[in-house]
């Protein structure tokens, strides 16, 4: 099997103008010929931002579960939740289905989404030929689930409006919710950085 | 750069080459330096605004929720309950609090906490916020340098915190009264301050009382302050009358303390911070002047002195001059009576300027004191147990004049008592007199009257008896009788009406031809008298020939 890269072919990301890419000297780029879009085999320095944007994620992981997400103030009680109390809570209380969703999307994707994109990201890295098929697929599965994954941040804000019923109840969001948000955004930018042919760049099916 | 061209794509475009613009690959490392350090300013600041975790025991945990119930400074949530929990000996409740960074200063060593709950009191009802609310942990701070992070809960609040102005007095007190921890301390009647600890001393003997007075009434504290027990209603009777004496409604209930200044004393400096001060029983005793001059005074009496006791009064010429100690009864073997010792102070400064007159005579005289009083009991000083009030039964011992009295007992000075002799008291002798009342009562032959109406009832019974068995059934008789006679007299009657009224009865028959023959009579009569008249000579000459007479 042929790879573009290797007949120096390559489609524009714009306009998917299929040009052919000669040598250029250093300091210059190749860019497309109708719609001057800069060209390329693969997406620029697409490992470097993706462990970058993985390492800023994980920094800001720990923030946002250590501290309150969420105050919630309904007559006569206040509480201070973080995201892992409020599931304890939800699941006491006997809301074992919400409970589990919060969980999910909550914790576990997040913890999924850095775990797996560093796995294809060190494994890309080291041109690992380990199942490639299963690495794609992945991939692609980590791309419909990272949709989900601000579901805390949107009940947050969703409560903080709606609940504001003076003295008797009031939502706030706490010191977590832009961590929070932060590990969500950096871990989607991360896994749109991601390329994902650099799996198959050296696990070619021959 | 001479791999050759695959022959295939030698058609296609080629990119346009251009300068590249100069790339800053490492740009994006920003991202995640800016993300550890954010991480790196919220861990920070979390931990800076964690303040200390301090444990608290309490007897109950009542009201106290984990997430729920917070610890206030001043009304100010200034941390979190973590955790409440059994202590590892199951007698108290160890409530784990996390305290804000800010109110870290809170830990200090003599800091007091308490729950804060609804509590309804004589004084007053405090913690309604809490009922809806729920309880919570009060505080108030202390102000000791020193910091720990184990307390002992105060199961109620204190009364006084540590940053109200005034200051603290010690008083002792031998009895405790109605009086506890933040009862009210009144000066004229108003609130100035309360107790805020009072404990058995530690030999057991006094009770310690710890008071708080607000400025800026701490000033009137003063050296000469004299304190007392205004718990409860002050209810006193003796022989000026019926007295009631409260310091305020709250503390008929709940006791306090009240204090003031003798009349008379100089105003005094303010006492200093922890001065100590006595707790008088009651007003009266505390207002009084001391006396200088106490003289023990002895009585005897040969009589029963119920109703006089310790404390009772003695007065003389209506000065209250002291009062009983004690009352012994005694027993004379010689004339096997009983008697009462009675001790008693008198303090004869009281007599004022009589005392002073009397002084000055016994100096001038050179008599010593008993023997001025023996002059005095010469004269007929005697003391007698009185009544002061019929209604109240209050008796007192007076010191009364009796000129004619029985023989003196000898005034001596017995081991520097100095005895007076007794009168029997003026309740003896009504006593005496309603025994006497009793006694004639007693004398009437109430059995003999008895007796006598009894026989008296008999005789008017048999009486009664004799009626019922004799007479009446005569009279019965007499009434068939009498019944009788009236239907004979009625058979008469009617046979009677028969006889006479009937038209065809006889009688009537009879009358009827009477009365015919009678008025032929009258008419032959008339014919005659006619006659006469017209010929009166026929008299003489008889009847003539002629018509007859009409």
């Amino acid at each position: 099997m042929i790879r573009g890269i290797d007949v120096r072919l390559a489609a524009c990301h714009s306009c998917e103008l299929v040009v052919r890419v000669p040598d250029f000297e250093d300091h210059a780029e190749a860019a497309c010929p109708r719609c001057h879009a800069s060209v390329r085999f693969r997406k620029r320095n697409a490992r470097t931002y993706v462990v970058a944007l993985l390492v800023a994620a994980l920094a800001l992981y720990f923030p946002a579960n250590a501290l309150t997400i969420m105050y919630t103030e309904q007559f006569p009680e206040r509480r201070a939740d973080t995201i892992l109390s409020g599931v304890k809570f939800l699941w006491e209380r006997g809301s074992w289905g919400l409970a589990m969703i919060v969980f999910a999307a909550s914790i576990l994707v997040p913890v999924v989404k850095l775990g797996a994109l560093g796995f294809l990201v060190v494994s890309a890295m080291r041109h690992s030929a380990w199942r490639p098929r299963a690495r794609t697929r992945l991939y692609r599965a980590l791309e419909v689930i990272g949709h989900w994954s601000m579901l805390d941040v949107f009940v947050v804000a969703l409560l903080t409006a709606v609940v504001q019923l003076g003295q008797f109840a009031r939502v706030t969001p706490g010191p977590a919710v832009l961590p929070f948000a932060g590990v969500v955004i950096l871990t989607m930018l991360a896994s749109a950085s991601f390329d994902a042919r650099a799996i198959w760049d050296r696990g070619m099916c021959e | 750069m001479s791999d050759p061209v695959d022959p295939r794509f030698e058609k296609l475009p080629v990119p346009v080459a251009r300068q590249r613009r100069p790339g800053w690959p490492s740009a994006v490392w920003l991202v995640p330096i800016l993300a550890v350090v954010a991480a790196g300013v919220l861990a920070i600041r979390a931990y800076l605004s964690a303040g200390p975790t301090i444990e608290i025991t309490f007897d109950s945990a009542e009201g106290l929720e984990v997430g729920k119930s917070d610890v206030r400074y001043k009304n100010v949530p200034v941390g979190k309950i973590t955790s409440v929990e059994i202590t590892e000996d199951q007698r108290a409740i160890l409530v784990k609090v996390k305290l804000e960074s800010g109110a870290a200063s809170l830990a200090a060593k003599d800091s007091r906490f308490w729950v804060e709950r609804p509590r309804i009191g004589v004084g007053g009802v405090s913690g309604v916020g809490t009922l809806l609310s729920g309880a919570y942990i009060g505080v108030d701070r202390g102000t000791s340098t020193d910091k720990t992070d184990r307390f002992v809960g105060l199961e109620k609040p204190p009364g006084v915190t540590h940053d109200q102005a005034g200051r603290r007095f010690r008083i002792m007190a031998v009895d405790a009264g109605s009086l506890g921890v933040q009862s009210p301390v009144y000066l004229r009647r108003q609130q100035v301050g309360l107790i805020s600890a009072l404990a058995l001393s530690p030999d057991g003997k006094r009770i310690d009382i710890e008071i708080f007075i607000n400025s800026p009434y701490d000033r009137d504290v003063t050296d000469t302050a004299v304190f007392w027990n205004a718990s409860g209603l002050d209810v006193s009777i003796d022989a000026s009358g019926l007295h009631l004496d409260t310091q305020s409604l709250a503390t008929v209930v709940a006791g306090g303390i009240a204090f003031g200044f003798r009349e008379g004393d100089p105003p005094g400096h303010p006492a200093a911070e922890g001065a100590q001060f006595n707790l008088f029983d009651d007003r009266t005793h505390a207002l009084a002047r001391p006396d200088p001059t106490r003289l023990p005074l002895a009585m005897r009496f040969h009589q029963p002195l119920r109703g006089v006791g310790s404390g009772t009064q003695i007065d003389f010429e209506g000065v209250r001059i002291g009062q009983i100690d004690a009352i012994n009864l005694g027993y004379d073997s010689t004339t096997h009576g009983f008697f009462s010792d009675v001790d008693a102070t008198i303090y004869p400064e009281r007599l004022g300027a009589a005392f002073a007159a009397l002084v000055d005579e016994g100096r001038r005289r050179g008599k010593t004191g008993p023997q001025m009083l023996q002059a005095l009991v010469a004269r007929g000083l005697r003391a007698q147990v009185r009544s002061a009030s019929l209604i109240t039964g209050q008796l007192f011992i007076a010191l009364r004049w009796f000129p004619g009295g029985r023989g003196t007992t000898p005034v001596a000075e017995r081991d520097g008592v100095w005895v007076v002799p007794t009168e029997r008291g003026g309740t003896d002798q009504i006593q005496d007199q309603v025994e006497s009342i009793v006694a004639k009562i007693d004398r009437i032959p109430f059995d003999a009257i008895g007796g006598d109406a009894r026989d008296a009832m008999h005789a008017a019974t048999s009486l009664l008896g004799h009626l019922d068995g004799e007479v009446v059934p005569t009279a019965q008789q007499l009434v068939g009788q009498a019944g009788a006679a009236m239907a004979a007299l009625h058979d008469s009657l009617s046979a009677l009406r028969d006889n006479v009224a009937a038209p065809d009865s006889a009688i009537q028959q009879t009358t009827r031809s009477t009365l015919e023959q009678l008025e032929n009579a009258a008419r032959s009569l008339r014919g005659l008298t006619d006659y006469l008249q017209h010929h009166p000579e026929s008299l003489l000459r008889g009847r003539a020939s002629g018509p007859e007479p009409r």
